[in-house]
């Protein structure tokens, strides 16, 4: 996916590189799904389903030939909408039964990945290269997207320790995880606070999957293979960013060298494997960081 | 009983409430008034349905029969939110704060916006100085004393109009119980605010409080005036 | 209840009926299979073949989330396995009949080692529903990853095809596939109808309780996992030669889930529903694939949601209401067998206590909730526990049940420290506990609840339920004072929450235990039915010798019944002694008027 690397130094930072990017693409992939679990204990197991509809986004803004930027606002705002419905219908009648929850979460990821099927075909899509190119990281040519998807990550990662630590939602959403019987007796309107974190979960979703189109090919089931990855990531960190940033680095960087050094089929799993591992030990993962 | 019955000029009045848990009956009919501007302490030892009458009233715990009205209004079934509109503060028990929330979140969480935040904290701070220098500091880190002066803290926030308390006097030193009975009082003399209290601490309770009942087995078994007999009538229901 | 005398008499009868009726339907079933290629097309033949083998998965999706109440994606990963260990004899050693017989025997082991491996992972004192849901994602993953990295063993992505598999016809594979299908449905079905099988709604219902009347439900649920495995590997086998192809999908996840969705539709937890769901929703599949694939998987997806939202127990509920009308309410009521007066653990000797706790510690962070507890029970003694709220009485209780929850100290029953044990081997060494809020089993009745507390002592029947339900005497006459052994057949769920206290207390007595733990057992109860528990409690310490400790708040019912009181206070124990002592003590009289502190 690099450029060849030239020197033992080069390939170091290569690797260095990959490992930083990989982290913060699945940290990008997982805000969402995290958002949403931290203040509902829901898994949406639609999650897949989102990043994809965040994907056609970006197709769909290149069919209209508007500028491809323009993808990433339509993506949170289609994903939040899409969210605010299915958590009104779908969602709040299971609040009470997780395990339900998640099995209704993906049959309305069927239910998505069907209607894409219907609109845009089955077949593989493509979309217009954000930024291509490479570019100069200490003479080591490196791809340019990858590292703006570094910045990405953080922008997500500080955008919301500010929505969380900074503003009166994140106060009341954080009332809400730690103690939802106080919140409520202290007349916080839990209800909707449990709407809008949804939809921003789901907003955050879609935005990810637009981010994701320039270093996968887009088609309807593509949401599926992160799911897993995602969701092992978020069991991993509980409720916490911080944590959610550290499994991604740790987790996300032994797949990159299980992947360089092992088998790229291995380092697939590795995530996977890790996180059942990490939580067989210590059953709330790294969530008390 | 004629002190218990509901009374045209009540602020709160229950009427033959049931409630429970499941299948759990607790409360076996229970009818009480409080008046306006008075302090009314509900004692009873563990078990005989003095949260669950709290709960009840708050909408926590569905009540089964009877009536509650507020300000001469049926308020069953209201949302919690309703409630803290019309200006009904409550200090539980269990789990009464954001242990991982600093203080001033804390408090903050009590009022609908960020407005009237400074008022309401210059208010506050008369009660329970402290506050002040230690807003940033997270409640979990304070005394078992502090935190009881911060629950109380957090309901007069929002100055309330009614304010609903759960043994605040539960394992504390007599000094923060003196400090807490006489924030109690100062905001009943200036701001003519109703409380009802949740008590098995039987001097804490004679010492704030206007009228008195006891609750046992989900039923009042006895209340009064608190005067010079209170003292005794109360022991006798309370003792082993 | 008049008629409950009748309803007994005539339930053995009706019993005996519905396992004729499940013989005959199953004779039925077996004719169609033979006789159903001879009038049905070709491509409805291969179609309904493969059909029949998922439906096969189907069946012990719905035993492990149906019954069992795991939610599992993994059945995927032991099919795959299943089927790739047949495939892979068959490519590359060939296909004699003893490598068939190889194949066979490896599809069924291969799945059953890896389902206990996962199992042992999965379940351990303490972990959650939410991991094994977990966990079941990550296995069929790992076993699609290992089957892409296989290179030629194989066939990585493109799978194994082109071998030769069993020498049948199309219509053959047909009635083999539909013969097994039938089979695995009847055995299943006399297992969940078993007293055997009732373990696992039990688990569902409430796995604490189950843990407190001895079951390892551990070993329960990992020996449930490796048995699904060896019938789902079987049912591999059937696949890689009915269909001769294996790929990797096979044994992926998202197959996995359409095993979920199938039950799901079908009906959870009748057996027979996700059965005729997988058969019915794979066959209009393929039927339908051609016209409105899209649309087809969209419908499913719908209907699936509609159904988890609306009817969270399937068809099963709708099923189980409609027979409950058309039988009355009471089930089958087996008939109470008292059983001889058992032989103490350890023999008594003169005055050793039976429970012994020294400076016992409990702490959460540096809050300390209990504090140098040093307490002696011995036998035939009722010791009250009492004190104000937060004072430490359940978390004590706890630490006497649950070797991994003192914090220091140490908790002696006959001399033997419990530490590190969990709460079944606890109840092994003849502790007996009871809850605060009534923990019996919702889904079953009165009886078979009253047999969960006899499955550690005698091991149920697989085939059947039995006739009769042998009690120690004392359960015995719990339920003649409480009325209860008029309505063993009871729905427990259809029960008064006196009688669930009681049923429960019948329970914890039947585990036939040395020490009794009781947390406020009379709370919410009518004075009436306070008396008889006190009643029992008296009968069973002063009479039968057992010990009991009590937490409870109405101190008249203390007052009457113990012969000790204990007192806690702010996590110490501030006096232990008479009934006398402790009501006229001056300590007891401040802690109870003013918060003073002690």
């Amino acid at each position: 996916m690099m450029a060849p690397p030239h020197s033992k130094e080069s390939r170091q930072m290569t690797l260095l590189l990959d490992i930083i990017t990989t982290a913060a693409i699945l940290f990008i992939i997982a805000t969402g799904l995290l958002t949403i679990f931290g203040v509902l204990k829901i898994i949406n197991f639609a999650h897949g389903a989102w990043l994809t509809v965040g994907a056609y986004c970006a197709v769909a803004v290149g069919d209209l030939g508007w500028n491809p930027w323009a993808a990433l606002p339509v993506a949170f705002v289609t994903g939040a909408a899409l969210g605010g419905l299915t958590e009104r219908f779908i969602v709040r009648p299971l609040y009470a039964r997780p395990l339900d929850a998640i099995l209704a979460t993906w049959g309305l990821g069927i239910i998505i990945g069907q209607l894409i099927t219907l609109g845009f075909g089955r077949d593989v899509q493509f979309t217009k290269a954000l930024l291509p190119g490479t570019a100069d990281v200490f003479g080591t040519s490196y791809s340019v997207y990858r590292l703006f998807a570094l910045a990405a990550a953080i922008a997500i990662g500080l955008g919301f320790s500010w929505l969380m630590e900074g503003t009166r939602l994140g106060l009341s959403a954080r009332a809400v995880i730690m103690n939802e019987a106080l919140a409520r007796a202290l007349g916080l309107d839990t209800r909707r606070i449990r709407w809008v974190t949804f939809m921003i979960g789901c907003g955050l979703a879609a935005l990810a999957g637009t981010l994701l189109t320039p270093l996968t090919s887009v088609d309807p089931n593509m949401g599926v293979a992160w799911l897993v990855g995602s969701f092992m990531l978020v069991m991993v960190a509980g409720q916490s960013f911080a944590a959610l940033a550290l499994a991604c680095l740790l987790l996300g960087g032994a797949q990159v060298i299980v992947s360089t050094y092992v088998s790229p089929i291995l380092g697939g799993i590795t995530v996977a494997v890790l996180a059942a591992v990490v939580l067989r030990i210590s059953p709330k993962g790294f969530s008390r960081v | 009983m004629s002190d218990l019955a509901p009374a045209d000029t009540a602020l709160l009045s229950l009427d033959g409430v049931t409630s429970g848990y499941g299948p759990i009956s607790v409360l076996q009919g229970v009818s009480l008034a409080v008046r306006p501007g008075e302090i009314f302490a509900l004692m009873g030892k563990n078990g005989m349905g003095k949260t669950t009458l709290l709960k009840t009233i708050l909408g926590a715990i569905r009540a089964r029969g009877g009536r509650i009205e507020y300000q001469g209004r049926p308020i069953l079934g209201a949302e919690p939110r309703a409630l803290v509109e019309a200006g009904i503060a409550y200090a539980p028990q269990d789990q009464p704060l954001f242990q991982d929330l600093s203080i001033r979140d804390n408090l903050r969480l009590a009022l609908p916006g960020d407005r009237q935040l400074g008022a309401a904290l210059d208010r506050v701070y008369g009660h329970f100085p402290f506050l002040r220098d230690r807003l940033g500091q997270k409640a979990g880190t304070l005394s078992g004393g502090e935190q009881k002066m911060l629950i109380i803290a957090r309901a007069l926030m929002m100055q309330p109009r009614l304010l609903l308390i759960d043994e605040i006097s539960e394992g504390l030193q007599p000094s923060v119980v003196t400090r807490i009975a006489q924030a109690l009082r100062q905001e009943r003399e200036q701001r003519g605010t109703t409380i009802l209290l949740v008590e098995q601490n039987l001097r804490f309770a004679l010492d704030v409080a206007d009228r008195w009942a006891v609750l046992k087995l989900g039923a009042i078994e006895d209340a009064g005036a608190v005067d010079g007999g209170a003292h005794d009538r109360i022991l006798r229901h309370l003792q082993i | 209840m008049s008629d409950a005398t009748l309803d007994t008499a005539a339930e053995p009868g009706r019993r005996r009926s519905r396992m004729r009726h499940l013989w005959v339907l199953a004779l039925i079933a077996a004719g169609l299979m033979i006789a159903g290629p001879l009038f049905l097309d070709r491509f409805t033949v291969n179609v309904l073949t493969r059909s029949m083998i998922f439906a096969i998965l189907a069946v012990t999706v719905d035993l492990l989330w149906g019954f069992t109440g795991i939610l599992t994606f993994g059945q995927a990963a032991f099919f795959g396995a299943g089927a790739y260990a047949t495939a892979m004899v068959l490519t590359h050693l060939g296909s004699t009949p003893g490598l068939m017989v190889l194949g066979l025997v490896l599809s069924i082991v291969l799945p059953v080692l890896l389902a206990a491996a996962v199992g042992w992972l999965t379940f351990y004192p303490g972990s959650t529903d939410f991991y094994a849901t977990v966990i079941s994602l990550v296995v069929p993953i790992v076993v699609t990853q290992v089957i892409y990295s296989g290179g030629t063993w194989t066939g990585s992505s493109s799978g194994l095809v082109g071998y030769v598999g069993l020498d049948l016809s199309l219509g053959g594979f047909f009635r083999l596939a539909g013969l097994s299908l039938v089979a695995v449905v009847v055995v299943a079905l006399i297992f969940v109808r078993s007293d055997a099988g009732r373990v696992l709604t039990a688990i569902r219902n409430n796995e604490t309780r189950c843990a407190y009347l001895g079951i390892s439900t551990q070993k329960v649920k990992i020996a449930l996992t490796a048995v699904l495995a060896a019938v789902t590997g079987y049912a591999g086998f059937l696949y890689a030669n009915a269909s001769g192809v294996v790929a990797p999908e096979n044994a992926g996840f998202v197959f996995g889930t359409q095993l979920v969705v199938w039950t799901a539709l079908g009906g959870r937890g009748t057996v027979i529903g996700p059965a005729l769901g997988a058969v019915a929703i794979d066959y209009l599949s393929a039927q339908l694939s051609g016209q409105m694939p899209f649309l087809w998987q969209l419908v499913i997806g719908t209907l699936f949601v509609a159904m988890i939202i609306f009817m969270p127990n399937g068809l099963a509920a709708l099923a189980t209401g409609w027979r409950r009308m058309r039988r009355g309410e009471d089930g089958f009521s087996p008939q109470l067998v008292a059983l001889p007066p058992r032989a103490a653990r350890v023999p008594a000797d003169g005055d050793s206590p039976l429970l012994r706790i020294e400076k016992l510690e409990k702490s959460y962070g540096s809050q300390k909730v209990l504090e140098d507890i040093t307490l002696q029970v011995r036998r035939g003694e009722l010791v009250s526990l009492v004190g104000p709220n937060g004072a430490g009485k359940t978390t004590l209780m706890r630490c006497m049940t649950d070797g991994k929850a003192a914090s220091g100290g140490t908790v002696r029953i006959h001399g033997t420290s419990i530490s590190g044990m969990v709460p079944d081997q606890i109840v092994a060494r003849g502790i007996g506990r009871k809850f605060q809020v009534a923990s019996v089993f919702d889904s079953l009745t009165v009886a078979e609840c009253l047999r969960m507390a006899r499955v550690s002592h005698e091991a149920p029947s697989f085939l059947r339920s039995a006739d009769s339900l042998s009690l120690p005497q004392a359960a015995i006459e719990i339920l003649r004072l409480t009325g209860l052994d008029q309505h063993l057949g009871r729905a427990v769920s259809l029960l008064s929450h006196g009688q669930k206290q009681s049923l429960e207390l019948a329970m914890v007595v039947s585990l036939e235990p040395e020490l009794i733990l009781l947390d406020e057992p009379t709370a919410g109860l009518t004075a009436a039915e306070r008396a008889t528990i006190g009643q029992v409690l008296m009968k069973l310490t002063s009479e039968l010798g057992l010990a009991a400790i009590l937490v409870e708040h109405d101190l008249d019912f203390v007052r009457d019944i113990s012969s000790r009181i204990v007192v806690l206070h702010q996590g110490r124990l501030v006096l232990d002694g008479t009934v006398e002592e402790v009501v006229n003590d001056e300590i007891v009289k401040r802690i109870y008027s003013g918060g003073d502190h002690v």
